[in-house]
């Protein structure tokens, strides 16, 4: 018997009778930890939430809710029995209900017991104060996906799952309600299941971050090491964090690339003198040095605000992504060349 | 979520219930019918062909030019009355085409009304010869033409207002003048809503027994009735209807088709904005005036006046009649009526949409074909159904008949009313719950409601609107209602409609105005309530 709050156990998750994803396990080890998945749309990563919200039932796998089993290939407890509370992406207020009826609606029993919310609270975090008397069709999307999110929160569920929940939220506002959003879960301990695309919304929230690719969990790990220790070429395609380029290895801590010359750092995995691998090669993983040696061929320019992404040209033709901060002297056209620092050398070094 | 539970069995033997009769007719298509077959096959059938389709060709082209004119006048211009006719337009559907048959006779008639007008007016004098008569196919086309236009005029402007305001700049843009905005862009636009208007329009005068059997014009649906009361042969009645049934599904897979057509045309990028009306110049606005006038005149007031008008000149009919029973009974059959098929309605489409199951939804298509099948044809397959069942099922296993249950009883009316407009009340229901996304169930039920209370606290507060409108649809149709209440009412149990037809099929027009009459308030009123729904905006 285990001893985590959720166990997700070798599930396949079913859509419309297809296979969405496949042997999937995980777990939330402790009540009050959040869980972020983030993946390509369409992968499957709704489907999972439906599944253990009891919308959907399991082809293959067990799930267990507080060392119960509420999934699996002979059971099924139904949605309404499990005390889970899913917050949907698209609006799903009740249409002839207001606003404070429908944030309300479920939580009344719970609020009127042992209040562990601050309801009043909670609206203002979330800003709802004004629209409290409105229908849903009178509101805006973001508005709803709000309303949608207290009246999940205020029903005090065991387990919380929420499915793009800041989506439709103006950018503006949405850093505010991600740190708001993570001190209010915090402080109630609600062990909560987000799904986003945003990595970075992902990396913020969760204690966990999964990655779902190609009908499976990839990845399952903190954002930190999901981050720089990627653990195959898809997640590092997915996270869209650099290139791959091909280099051999020389020493315990070093490579040699043909256009980049020497690498120098720290393999987070052992390979033999001699073997031939593709590096990750992160867009932070090189400096910019008017005065080096190394010149590639600017190809491309982006400005991000604080800072600029040079896409340069190798001599064998690779395009190389580097940061550069905005306040830098100067700043390079295309066509120019530009210097890189030597010897390069990377903390975490990411071979596949 | 996809198991057999009470909803999923309930959807399931309602929309069984529905089919039993269409599977009837199928079936009887192959048994052996008496000489009467052989007669008409021989003599008579290629003329109900015929009468039938010439029917459906003027009716169609009438009702193309009554509906699509008016509709298109009151949508994009502004003209004396123009707001009036948007509304009043529609107060044609509460004369039914056989009571429009009668106020057309009776007017035209030799010493009638007309007659009697031009006498007040002009003295003495010969005017039966230049009174024009409308009787015969002339006289049935045109009463169902006013008596079904609207169908084309509600759904022609529906369409006139979702269409994209970006079509009608980029006519002006090109150029385009007015007219040829109009047969460009505008009515290519609106052609599946129109077509689906004249769908329904072609079903409804396919199965149309009233007016037809008045003016003594045989048809398919005629035939089939004649083959049944006065030859009793009831499966040569059945042979009749499966080939009118062909007919008709052909126009119901056209329908269903245009329809879907409907919804790609009316999502055109753009969106939806307020329309700009165009003020009419003087000259203009008058004719607009006028053409709006003419079919409202023709439609509503000529046969309520002709009815208002008998009932005042005959007012001791008021009385004869027991006016106050008929209003009873036909108001106690929309009761009973309304409320089963709403209830089973919303049960159905509850099941459908917790099991998400495809054999449930390919049942429920196929059974809310119901409104397709012309009421003759419902009750005589009814007839037969229950006949067989009596014989082959009940008295095998020594159980007392249940013909007295089923037959000439207020049970069969309300059951073979519930398979005819089973449709009406399940696409109603099914429209609004259309608006309700799926993630509201699933809502209510991670907020701990099970399905029941989703259903009883969600779901039916919701649709209350809905069913309102569904409701009064019902009402009217079962008001208007006439085969079906002839062929299976009980004895001595008669209804507005039954009452005036039996009047008319005596010649005694007169004393069938007062049921006409309130008929056509009754109907009136149910309109006016559900206009607002009908011509939202």
């Amino acid at each position: 018997m285990t001893k985590n709050f959720l166990e997700v156990e070798n599930v396949t998750f079913v859509a419309g009778g297809n296979n969405k994803v496949n042997n999937v396990s995980f777990s939330i080890e402790k009540e009050g930890d959040v869980v972020c998945l983030l993946g390509p749309s369409g992968i499957g990563k709704t489907t999972i939430l439906r599944t253990i919200a009891g919308l959907e039932k399991v082809k293959k796998g067990t799930i267990r809710l507080k060392n119960k089993i509420i999934s699996s290939e002979k059971k099924h407890t139904e949605p309404e029995l499990r005390n889970i509370s899913l917050s949907f992406q698209d609006n799903s207020l009740f249409p002839h209900y207001t606003v404070e009826k429908n944030i309300y609606l479920g939580a009344e029993k719970k609020l009127n017991g042992k209040k562990k919310i601050d309801d009043k609270n909670l609206i203002k975090i979330l800003d709802l104060e004004k629209i409290l008397d409105k229908y849903p069709h009178q509101i805006s999307s973001g508005e709803a996906q709000r309303a949608s999110l207290a009246r999940s929160i205020l029903f005090q569920p065991d387990l919380l799952l929420l499915d793009e929940p800041l989506s439709n939220v103006d950018q503006s506002f949405k850093e505010e309600i991600q740190v708001q959003l993570k001190k209010l879960l915090k402080k109630l301990k609600i062990t909560t299941i987000i799904v986003t695309h945003d990595s970075y919304e992902a990396f913020y929230l969760g204690n966990k971050c999964g990655i779902i690719l190609d009908g499976q969990l990839k990845q399952f790990d903190e954002p930190y090491n999901v981050y720089h220790f990627p653990n195959s070429v898809e997640v590092v395609n997915f996270l869209n964090r650099g290139i791959l380029i091909p280099a051999k290895v020389t020493g315990e801590n070093s490579l040699e690339n043909k256009d980049l010359g020497t690498i120098k750092g720290n393999f987070i995995k052992h390979y033999p003198k001699g073997s031939d691998v593709q590096l990750l090669l992160q867009p932070e993983d090189l400096e910019h040095d008017d005065k080096s040696n190394l010149k590639l061929e600017v190809v491309d320019r982006k400005f991000r605000g604080t800072s600029f992404i040079y896409t340069l040209r190798t001599l064998s033709k690779m395009l190389i992504p580097v940061f550069v901060h905005s306040h830098h002297i100067h700043q390079h056209e295309v066509d120019e060349k530009f210097g890189i620092k030597r010897p390069i050398y990377i903390e975490h070094i990411v071979c596949f | 979520m996809r198991k057999i539970n009470f909803w999923y069995i309930s959807s399931f033997l309602i929309s069984f219930v529905v089919l039993i009769p269409i599977a009837t007719v199928s079936f009887s298509f192959f048994e052996e019918t008496s000489n009467y077959y052989q007669i008409l096959k021989e003599t008579f059938l290629i003329e109900y062909i015929f009468n039938s389709v010439s029917l459906l060709v003027g009716v169609l082209l009438l009702t193309f030019i009554f509906g699509t004119g008016s509709a298109y006048l009151v949508s994009f211009y502004n003209f004396p009355g123009s707001n009036f006719f948007k509304w009043a337009l529609i107060l044609s559907f509460a004369v039914p085409p056989y009571i429009y048959a009668y106020s057309l006779f009776a007017f035209f008639d030799n010493y009638g009304t007309a007659y009697s007008i031009l006498k007040n007016l002009f003295g003495d004098g010969n005017y039966n010869k230049i009174i024009p008569k409308f009787d015969g196919m002339l006289g049935a086309i045109l009463s169902l033409s006013f008596s079904l236009f609207a169908y084309v005029y509600i759904l022609a402007r529906a369409s006139f207002l979702y269409q994209s305001q970006n079509l009608i700049d980029l006519g002006k843009n090109l150029g385009f003048s007015k007219s040829k905005s109009f047969i460009n862009i505008i009515l290519p636009s609106a052609r599946p809503a129109i077509v689906a208007g004249l769908s329904l329009v072609a079903m409804e005068t396919l199965a149309e027994f009233g007016a037809v059997d008045f003016f003594s014009i045989n048809t398919l649906t005629t035939g089939i009735y004649n083959s049944w009361i006065t030859f009793d042969d009831l499966a040569f009645a059945n042979r009749l209807s499966f080939f009118l049934l062909l007919f008709i599904f052909a126009l119901f897979i056209l329908e269903n088709i245009s329809r879907k057509q409907a919804r790609y045309h009316s999502n055109m990028s753009g969106g939806f904005k307020t329309k700009e009306k165009y003020n009419l110049s003087m000259g203009k606005g008058i004719a607009a005036f006028l053409f709006c006038f003419i079919i409202f005149f023709l439609s509503f007031i000529f046969p309520f006046g002709q009815m208002l008008y008998w009932t005042i000149l005959y007012s001791e009919n008021i009385l004869n009649s027991e006016t106050v029973d008929l209003i009873y009974n036909t108001l106690y059959l929309v009761f009973l009526s309304c409320l089963t098929l709403i209830i089973l309605s919303f049960i159905s489409n509850y099941g459908m949409r917790i099991s998400k199951s495809k054999p449930l939804n390919i049942l429920n298509t196929l059974s809310i074909s119901g409104y397709a099948i012309p009421g003759v044809i419902l009750a005589i397959a009814y007839i037969t159904f229950i006949a067989w069942f009596d014989e082959n099922i009940i008295k095998v296993y020594d159980f007392p008949s249940i013909k007295k249950i089923f037959f000439g009883s207020i049970i069969g009316l309300v059951i073979v009313y519930f398979i005819r407009f089973y449709s009406l009340a399940c696409n109603g229901i099914k429209s609004g719950y259309e608006k309700i996304n799926v993630s509201v169930d699933e809502s209510a039920y991670l907020l701990g409601y099970s399905k029941a209370k989703t259903f009883m606290n969600i779901h039916i507060p919701y649709l209350r609107n809905s069913v309102l409108f569904v409701g009064i649809l019902i009402s009217l149709e079962i008001i208007r209602e006439l085969p079906i209440t002839l062929i299976l009412r009980p004895f001595n149990f008669e209804t507005l409609a039954t009452t005036a037809y039996i009047y008319a099929s005596e010649d005694l027009l007169e004393a069938a105005a007062v049921p006409s009459l309130f008929l056509i308030l009754i109907a009136s009123i149910f309109i006016l309530i559900s206009s607002r729904y009908i011509l939202r905006d």
